[in-house]
């Protein structure tokens, strides 16, 4: 379960400066916070503040504290310290708030009880009074430690067998002063579990015990979770339960599968993460006890993380040392957050610390639980602290500076582009590494303040006798710290060198003749010291780290560890990015070394031939440099080794084709096809096309063509490149030679192959080349052929193509309108292709422009590629015209030849199956049905919606000729009573209206006697006959039907 | 500064009015004001002293003496050392309620043994000149409840201020058990728990 990873160990200088605070006396605790330092003294008495941020520490104030302080922890939000204090052998837990107005000592300090908010304070006494007050907190349980949520100054505390959590009220008095309170809203249950540490951060409460961690959140739950496991507890109290259940699943898996031969009751090493860390046997329960708890009962509390480590586990260490320590929850906003401000939002990463003496882990806790990092330490680590920027880690002897990944995990929760081939971070399991060992002499304590880091030393006291010994003069312990300093600041480290430390004791201890200081070597100089060593500016560190990172270069160009350290100093860059309270001066500076970052892991990627070259493509991408820029960076030292690595081919490959980099010079560009003539020649056609290779020496890219042409396979996309090239420099001799060599089939696949032949997107514009230009005028056919398989192979969009041919034939041969080659290709188009949406808008299109046509009959001198009888027989959407269409408009009817094409197609659209002609009736509408075209599209249009009547009428009113060639295509099945109940009489009246003198309707009249004495019985007949009809001219037709009927 | 040092709690007592603020003031900065506002719930000063040989941390704590103050000053009286209980020699009422805030004092203190628990007991504004409450008459309410010192104090003249603290100091380290009181200030153990001096791994 443990990552057993090497631990890089670099020596470069995280810490800057160090100063020694100017205690008089030892101090017991330390805290820091708010950019102070909190000394205890005096016993535990009395608490010092000190100013962190000013050169010296001075002294902000000291207060004195009502009982002797056992624990001490400050909140940044409200800015008030709590401690565990003992008095008379009675704990207390209490809260120091407006301290800093204690900057006079001698100023009466309020005490009151939590709760006993003077809410008439100001009116008592005129002005609010600026005083520091002390919040007494009443428990039930011993307090044992406390925690306050760095967002919300919430307090927690563990207790001995519950955690009690107090919500932080604050109240604004004036610009200066403000009350604090606390409200106790929730106690924790955790039966038989007294917590070593806790901590709080975000709603995520994590507490440790001796060999254990657990972390929960509190949060709302889903209410449909909860009603099926609610009904079998009415009796108990709601919130008693919410995880009551948890013990008896967690009972069956402590005896899983995997523990049935080993019944030893020795607690195992364990992990586990999310929902499974619910089986982990420690139960939680919630009693809500503020006075909102209402509107909390829909809160509940989930597992997040659960580790057990078995106390034998680690060597070298004994059992009763092997104990956790230092846990610690740090949030992580990202940039785009407010984080911390105002209004507390949640933070987009939280993550665990804790620690065993060895081995340090850092979760993960926000989306997935996952462990981030494993830290290996060189010895036995007393106390760490985790930072957004490191981890700092104090041994007996050193102090100890490790990398972290808090801002590779909170990346890529900021960014989803990271991890394409848009933009890049290191990954967060890359291995942590020490950046400095520091040595110190007889570390005890640490603690950490933005980028202060607070260390307590003292010498190990190892004898009662010593204990008695009294306080040092208070010079004596100057001058040794002085000393000390001094030698530190030489580089000498007073411990590391035997002499010299019996020198720094015997110095200042030998006029104490009392003291006789015994001789072992192991034994530390009696002393102790405050220090605050500040952590060095990241761009001062970046900087080092790069230059660190040169010399591994310069020894070995593709060393890992160059890679690693530039990731590191990456990471550290990213860190101070995601700080929100970082100055906006030193923003720009650092997002400017962020730049810079990028593009140095983007020449070491580019250098690689690993798997992870192709990284070097987001980071030159995120460094802002242009391709020119990076073809200048990555070019060999010495011309005679044109090597250049994979990543940057990669990069440069990917660049050429994605469209959008900038155009090229001539000489760079020269240099691109010199270098993918050596590094991947199959390329060469491709990377000819790209756009911004326009200024590319034809003829050098001819000749490197030739080249290809000769050692490889045959190749369409190489000849049309090749022809490409030759009608720029005008040889169309060569040109000619080349498109002549594959048959037009072949061609298309070839642009298929590079689209970028004939067309190139630049941002929303499609720009036709120059070979299509001259393909327009020589090889339309081709030109759209090859254009349909461009679409139909995803490779341009239908807009794409219509914003093409627009650009193609904008030279306004064409007086308005569709031009004809958009046509042709949509024509082209709707043949060949199979999806239904681009097959409806084409309808939509086509008939569009044919009606327009058709109204307009200005389009002249334009010969479309495919004739409507060409259509007709290879495209499913042409339908075979109906018979009685070309009665209405013969061949050559009265119109050009280019409108009867247009004619026939649409009339063509109607009849096929595709079309659905109610979509386009609007269209219809500035179709004048005046001329007998617009009449047959009317009429077909109305016979498609099943208006028959009206077209039956429409017919006989204007072209009677066509009504027996209709009624005999239209008028059948279920339409077939249309004959006798509207065609029949319609004839009768009009014939009778014509006084028989109508050839044309006497004949439909008699057509359509044989068709309805066909059908009908003689009863029928005789009923349909009109009065006054002739018999003579009906009797026939009579006696037809009833002899049918006899024969049935 | 001395081999050992003690923080001693002592507690100010008395009816609203009778110049504890005042005595504490005078005390711990040697000033006085005429117009000191009302305390409201319980303030607390520290001062170090050192009597007969002792050096001593006094946290003087001055309370509300008005009754509507009652709940905010109570909690605070457990873990006394001493308990200055105050008047003052122009109102005799101030005086006739001293057996009540004794008795407040012992209940919400929790006080084991009240008969020997250090009560001392301040005839504030002495510099008045009609005073209601006799030397004699105080005095002998102290003899009879306890045996208690007693100081006639003026805040305003800063007299008897300093010796009747220190009678407070004497009268707690007098107590047998002293040794309970004391919080040696050089054995505070700097860790969570005792370690042994085993080398790390």
């Amino acid at each position: 379960m443990v990552r057993r990873t090497m631990v890089h160990v670099y020596n470069s200088h995280p810490f800057a400066s160090q100063q020694i605070v100017p205690t008089e006396q030892e101090p017991g605790l330390v805290c820091c916070g708010g950019d102070a330092l909190f000394a205890v003294s005096a016993g535990g008495c009395k608490i010092e503040a000190y100013q962190l941020r000013e050169e010296g520490c001075p002294l902000i104030c000291r207060f004195a504290t009502m009982g002797a302080v056992r624990s001490v922890v400050h909140s940044r939000v409200g800015d008030y310290l709590v401690t565990i204090e003992e008095k008379n052998q009675a704990t207390y837990l209490r809260a120091y708030t407006n301290w800093r107005y204690q900057a006079a000592e001698k100023t009466r300090i309020g005490v009151r009880l939590l709760g006993h908010f003077l809410r008439s304070a100001s009116t008592l006494r005129g002005d609010p009074k600026e005083q520091m007050e002390i919040i007494e907190i009443p428990l039930f349980e011993l307090p044992q430690c406390m925690a306050c949520c760095p967002l919300t100054g919430d307090l927690l505390v563990g207790c001995s067998k519950n955690l009690v959590l107090f919500s932080l009220r604050q109240q604004t008095l004036s610009e200066h002063l403000s009350v604090l309170d606390f409200e106790r809203f929730l106690i924790l249950h955790v039966p038989s579990w007294t917590p070593s540490q806790v901590a709080l951060c975000a709603g995520y409460v994590a507490l440790q015990a001796e060999l254990e961690v657990l972390v929960v959140k509190l949060e709302h739950l889903q209410p449909n979770q909860e009603p099926q496991e609610g009904q079998g507890h009415a009796l108990i109290p709601e919130d008693m339960v919410t995880l009551a259940d948890c013990q008896d699943s967690e009972a069956k898996a402590e005896v899983g599968p995997q523990d049935v031969d080993d019944f030893i009751m020795f607690p195992r090493h364990q992990e586990m993460l999310g929902e499974q860390a619910k089986a982990c046997g420690v139960s939680v329960s919630l009693e809500w006890t503020g006075l909102e708890s209402e509107t909390r009962k829909d809160m509940g509390v989930t597992y997040v993380l659960y580790r057990r480590f078995a106390p034998d586990f680690f060597q070298g260490c004994s059992v009763e040392d092997t104990c956790l320590h230092s846990l610690q929850l740090y949030p992580m906003f990202t940039s785009q957050q407010e984080g911390g401000k105002e209004e507390p939002t949640e933070p987009a990463c939280v993550f665990c610390f804790f620690s065993l003496p060895n081995i340090g882990y850092m979760y993960s806790l926000k989306n997935a639980v996952e462990l981030i990092s494993a830290y290996q330490y060189p010895e036995k680590a007393l106390q760490a602290v985790l930072t957004a920027h490191f981890l700092h880690v104090i041994t007996k002897t050193t102090l100890q500076c490790f990398s972290v990944r808090c801002s590779a995990v909170a990346a890529r929760v900021e960014d989803p582009y990271i991890d394409t081939t848009m933009k890049a971070c290191p990954p967060y399991a890359m291995e942590v590494c020490a950046l400095r060992i520091q040595l110190f002499i007889g570390l005890k304590a640490l603690c950490q303040n933005r980028n202060h880091i607070v260390l307590l030393t003292a010498a190990d006291v190892e004898s009662k006798e010593e204990t008695e010994r009294p306080v040092r003069r208070s010079l004596e312990p100057k001058d040794f710290k002085t000393l000390t300093g001094f030698f530190q600041a030489v580089g000498i480290e007073p411990s590391s060198n035997t002499t010299l430390e019996n020198l720094l004791s015997r110095s200042f201890l030998s006029r104490k003749a009392s003291f006789v200081k015994p001789k072992e070597p192991s034994e530390k100089s009696h002393g102790w010291n405050l220090y605050v060593v500040n952590t060095m500016p990241t761009l001062t560190l970046y900087g080092e780290m790069v230059e660190y990172s040169k010399k591994y270069a310069l020894s070995d160009p593709f060393s890992l560890s160059c890679v690693h350290l530039l990731s590191e100093a990456h990471l550290l860059l990213r860190a101070s990015l995601l700080d929100p309270d970082l100055d906006p001066t030193e923003r720009s500076l650092i997002q400017q070394a962020f730049r810079e970052s990028c593009a140095q892991l983007g020449d070491c990627f580019s250098r690689l031939d690993k798997r992870d070259c192709h990284l070097a493509l987001p980071y030159y991408k995120m460094s802002g440099l242009s391709v020119t820029e990076v073809i200048e960076r990555n070019k060999p030292a010495t011309d005679s080794a044109l090597e250049y690595g994979k990543g940057f081919i990669f990069f440069l490959k990917h660049s050429l084709y994605e469209e959008s980099m900038e155009e090229l010079s001539e000489e760079t560009a020269d240099t691109v096809l010199n270098i993918f003539s050596m590094a991947e020649p199959a390329q060469l056609p491709h990377v000819v096309c790209s756009p911004f290779m326009q200024n590319a020496n034809p003829a050098f890219a001819l000749t490197h063509l030739g080249r290809l042409e000769a050692s490889s396979a045959p190749s369409v996309t190489l000849t049309l490149t090749k022809a490409a090239l030759a009608l720029r420099i005008g040889n169309m001799d060569l040109y000619k030679q080349q498109m002549d060599r594959h048959a037009e089939m072949l061609q298309v696949y070839g642009f298929i192959e590079e689209p970028k032949l004939l067309l190139q997107g630049r941002g929303k514009d499609v720009v036709p080349t120059a070979l299509a230009w001259y393909l327009r005028d020589t090889q339309d056919g081709l030109l759209v052929a090859a254009t349909v398989a461009l679409h139909e192979n995803n490779k341009v969009k239908l807009d794409e193509a219509d914003l093409f041919f627009q650009e193609l034939c904008k030279d306004g041969r064409e007086p308005k309108g569709c031009p004809q080659l958009l046509v042709d290709f949509w024509e082209s188009l709707l043949v060949a292709s199979s999806q239904d949406t681009v097959i409806q808008e084409l309808l939509f299109r086509l008939t569009s422009v044919y009606i327009d046509r058709i109204t307009h009959q200005d389009h002249l001198g334009m010969k479309s590629l495919k004739t409507a009888e060409d259509l007709i027989n290879s495209c499913s959407h042409y339908g075979v015209l109906y018979p009685w269409l070309s009665i209405l408009t013969p061949v050559q009817f009265n119109i050009t030849q280019d409108h009867q094409e247009d004619l026939q197609k649409l009339q063509s659209l109607l009849c096929g199956p595709t079309l659905d002609v109610s979509s386009i009736l609007p269209l219809l509408e500035q179709l004048s049905d005046a001329d007998d075209a617009g009449l047959s599209v009317h009429v077909l249009c109305a016979t498609k919606l099943g208006h028959h009547e009206s077209s039956i009428e429409q017919l006989l009113d204007r072209c009677p000729q066509a009504i027996i060639p209709f009624a005999n295509h239209e008028l059948q099945n279920d339409k077939m009573p249309l004959w006798w109940q509207k065609l029949f009489p319609e004839l009768c009246k009009r014939t009778r209206a014509a006084e028989g003198e109508n050839t044309v309707l006497l004949s439909a009249l008699k057509e359509t006697l044989v068709v309805v004495a066909m059908e009908l019985n003689p009863l029928e007949f005789l009923d349909l006959l009109p009065d006054d009809g002739t018999a003579h001219f009906f009797l026939p037709h009579l006696l037809e039907c009833s002899q049918r009927n006899l024969m049935i | 500064m001395a081999s050992k040092s003690s923080l001693l709690k002592v507690i100010l007592l008395g009816d609203g009015g009778v110049g504890k603020s005042s005595l504490m003031n005078r005390y711990v900065t040697n000033k006085f004001d005429t117009h000191l506002f009302h305390t409201i719930g319980v303030e607390f000063l520290n001062k170090d002293v050192e009597v007969d040989g002792h050096m001593v941390t006094l946290q003087i704590w001055d309370t509300a003496g008005q009754e509507r103050f009652r709940s905010l000053r109570t909690p605070f009286y457990r873990g006394s050392d001493c308990c200055l209980l105050t008047f003052s020699v122009d109102d005799s009422q101030s005086f006739l309620n001293l057996g009540n805030w004794r008795k407040e004092f012992i209940y919400y203190a929790d006080v084991k043994e009240p008969e020997t628990f250090p009560f001392v007991v301040l005839g504030n504004k002495l510099d008045v000149t009609e005073r209601q409450v006799s030397t004699e008459e105080a005095q002998q309410w102290c003899q009879e409840n306890g045996n208690y010192s007693y100081y006639e104090t003026s805040a305003k003249d800063a007299t008897n201020v300093a010796s009747a603290f220190e009678e407070a100091v004497r009268r707690v380290l007098a107590m047998e058990d002293r040794a309970e009181h004391l919080i040696p200030t050089d054995t505070v153990n700097l860790h969570r728990k005792p370690r042994s001096n085993t080398t790390c791994c």
